[in-house]
């Protein structure tokens, strides 16, 4: 609901009070100035209250952890898990079995087309053929709101089987999952995936005929990159401009700090530069390793291009990795062996425990020092939405401008459309704020 | 809106679905335990038990999905119980579904984020081709934060939240409300 939306001044001046974002996931506002054409204020505010998750895991083992961190965001708790649990492992030395890689491979597809459904059909579609809501669009639209239901729940089915529950699932173990899955359990998911599948490719379609706001820019974009898949739970953290370093070492890249507009840290490399994160930045970086038929789809739109230059285009983008998800779920089920064991036997001891994976909006970072008992000493978690915030405020920054002839409603709705193109997950990027921030301010 | 004043009766054990019983009402339970005022609509559930009539199930979701509304059996209706902000804390609000959209100004309730809940109702009756029949029982909080503990007036409400929540199903099963719930 836009509580206030106030526009005012001559030519070149823009005022845009938006109290409260909609269709994002939590809670935030903008505050936009404009004066005689050039940006003077441009920030994405985020007041959620903060929930010092980082605090609460202090002294917790890691399989406690695991626990914990899916609670943070009840969209994609799976990313809060898998980023844990990979961090945990890799500290402590742990490998697990191909099998249980492979099924938190699938868990994360689910969480992909879960989110990226949500967001593709009920978020941004409303958007771009000019609705006010996902309930309106139905109104007119009901068999593409139909198709995003039916996305969504195959995407929360995955969730649901492999995670234990659709809602901060709670399976993941360090070493494994909590139980072993019978083939028939998984196999019991495929109708719904390959008529997914069929929706998918009909979504790419769709969204790629949607006509965009014409806005291009040259941003910093940030992904994992792996050499033989499309970037999930490993790979290696690489940019646009040539960086390339492992998914533990995002420290000595990043680095969050605090601003006085938002309960979220923001993050910004070490010159202080913005980048961003998420489906764009992933096909940008990695469309060589998608699945063949998201690979397929992907140049069928002939929009390769335009999804790293123009944010409007990430819609695109989430609909690509909502087919690359979905076939590779089925591909994953078709494959499957239960593995020996639910899970790889492990002794707690000390470590310095981090990792990167990619969540639906973008790369997500943890890291944990575990002491001599094998308990968590510290922790950092760096949510994508978060990371996204600086490079957002400097694409609304440079986008501004440019709508400062429109009718305020359609300037409105192209400044909230373009913070609705990184999806930000406001939920997510507040849990983080530490306890003496608060108290400083 | 009726704001509910007077507490009702303190059932002392946990609700239960019964299963493989037909079920006249689902009651769904949004919230979180460990998000302070959010988990007051699961506590306040939990002593719905042994007041319930049999034909009546709970089921605590969390967050509310389209899915969870397209999960409620056809003939059956529905009762929502969610934390919600714009109302004052502990004030308890019991609004009907058919009536939500439109008439929920101000109110906010804490389980869908994304999606408003009058949207998330509003889908489901689209897609269920009719209305649901049922209502929204809300409590007004205001520490969301991380935590179990809840913020004084909605720990002194919780038994109103409970009897509140008995009296929507009473209003929402067919023998009691050939009307349809509002």
């Amino acid at each position: 609901m836009h509580d206030m939306a106030a526009f005012g001044g001559g030519s070149g001046d823009l005022t845009v009070d938006i109290a409260g974002l909609t269709r994002v996931e939590g809670e935030g506002s903008l505050r936009l100035r404009v004066r005689d054409g050039a940006v003077e204020e441009a920030h994405l505010e985020i007041f959620e209250a903060p929930r010092y998750f980082e605090q609460l895991v202090v002294g917790r083992t890691p399989d406690e952890v695991i626990d914990i961190v899916a609670r943070i965001c009840g969209i994609c708790p799976v990313a809060y898990q898998m980023t844990a649990v990979h961090a945990f492992e890799h500290g402590l030395g742990i490998q697990v079995e191909p099998g249980i890689r492979a099924l938190r491979r699938l868990l994360y597809c689910g969480e992909w087309i879960e989110s990226h459904a949500l967001h593709v059909y009920l978020l941004h579609l409303p958007d771009f053929m000019g609705y006010a809501s996902a309930l309106e669009l139905a109104q007119d639209h009901r068999s593409a709101v139909e198709a995003g239901l039916t996305l969504k729940k195959a995407g929360n089915r995955i969730v649901e089987l492999i995670g234990g529950r659709a809602i901060h699932p709670v399976s993941v173990r360090v070493g494994g999952f909590s139980r072993a899955f019978r083939r028939g359990e998984l196999t019991a998911l495929q109708p719904l995936l390959v008529e997914a599948l069929e929706i998918a490719l009909k979504t790419v379609d769709l969204v790629a005929g949607l006509q965009p706001p014409d806005f291009h820019r040259d941003a910093r974009l940030v992904a994992l990159r792996h050499p033989d898949e499309y970037p999930m739970n490993e790979g290696r953290i690489v940019s646009t401009d040539g960086l390339d370093i492992a998914a533990t070492d995002w420290r000595t890249e990043f680095h969050e700090s605090q601003v006085t507009w938002s309960h979220a840290l923001q993050s910004r490399d070490l010159a202080d530069r913005p980048y961003l994160l998420g489906p764009a930045s992933r096909l940008t970086l990695a469309a060589d390793t998608l699945h063949p038929l998201a690979a397929a789809a992907l140049a069928r739109t002939g929009l390769a291009d335009e999804i790293r230059t123009n944010p409007y285009r990430s819609i695109v983008a989430r609909a690509i990795e909502i087919v690359d998800a979905t076939a590779e779920a089925i591909d994953i089920i078709e494959a499957h062996q239960p593995p020996d064991r639910a899970a790889t036997p492990w002794r707690p001891g000390p470590a310095s425990a981090a990792w990167a994976t990619e969540a639906p909006r973008g790369l997500i970072f943890h890291a944990y020092e575990l002491d001599e008992r094998g308990l968590v000493r510290t922790a950092q978690i760096v949510p994508p939405t978060s990371q996204n915030q600086a490079g957002i405020e400097a694409d609304l920054t440079s986008f501004a401008p440019r709508v400062l002839d429109l009718p305020k409603d359609q300037a409105t709705l192209r400044i909230e459309q373009l913070i609705r193109s990184y999806d930000p997950c406001i939920s997510c990027a507040t849990h983080f704020l530490r306890l003496d921030v608060e108290d400083a301010g | 809106m009726r704001t509910v004043v007077h507490a009702g009766p303190k059932p002392e054990r946990a609700a239960r679905p019964r299963r493989g019983r037909t079920v006249a009402v689902e009651v769904l339970v949004c919230g979180s335990r460990d998000r302070g005022d959010d988990g007051a609509p699961i506590a306040a559930s939990q002593l719905l038990d042994g007041s319930l009539p049999s034909d009546v199930a709970v089921r605590i979701v969390g967050m509310l999905d389209v899915d969870d509304l397209l999960s409620i059996p056809p003939g059956a209706g529905v009762v929502i119980v969610d934390a919600a902000t714009g109302i004052d804390r502990g004030v308890i609000v019991d609004l009907p579904l058919g009536g939500l959209i439109g008439r929920a100004e101000g109110i906010h309730p804490r389980s869908s984020h994304a999606l408003t809940l009058p949207e998330v109702v509003g889908l489901a009756d689209m897609m269920r081709g009719r209305p649901l029949r049922g209502r929204i029982v809300a409590i007004g909080g205001s520490h969301f934060g991380l935590g179990e503990s809840f913020s004084r007036p909605v720990a002194g409400a919780l038994h109103e939240l409970s009897a509140a929540i008995l009296d929507a199903v009473g209003r929402v099963r067919p023998s009691t409300d050939p009307g349809g719930g509002g």
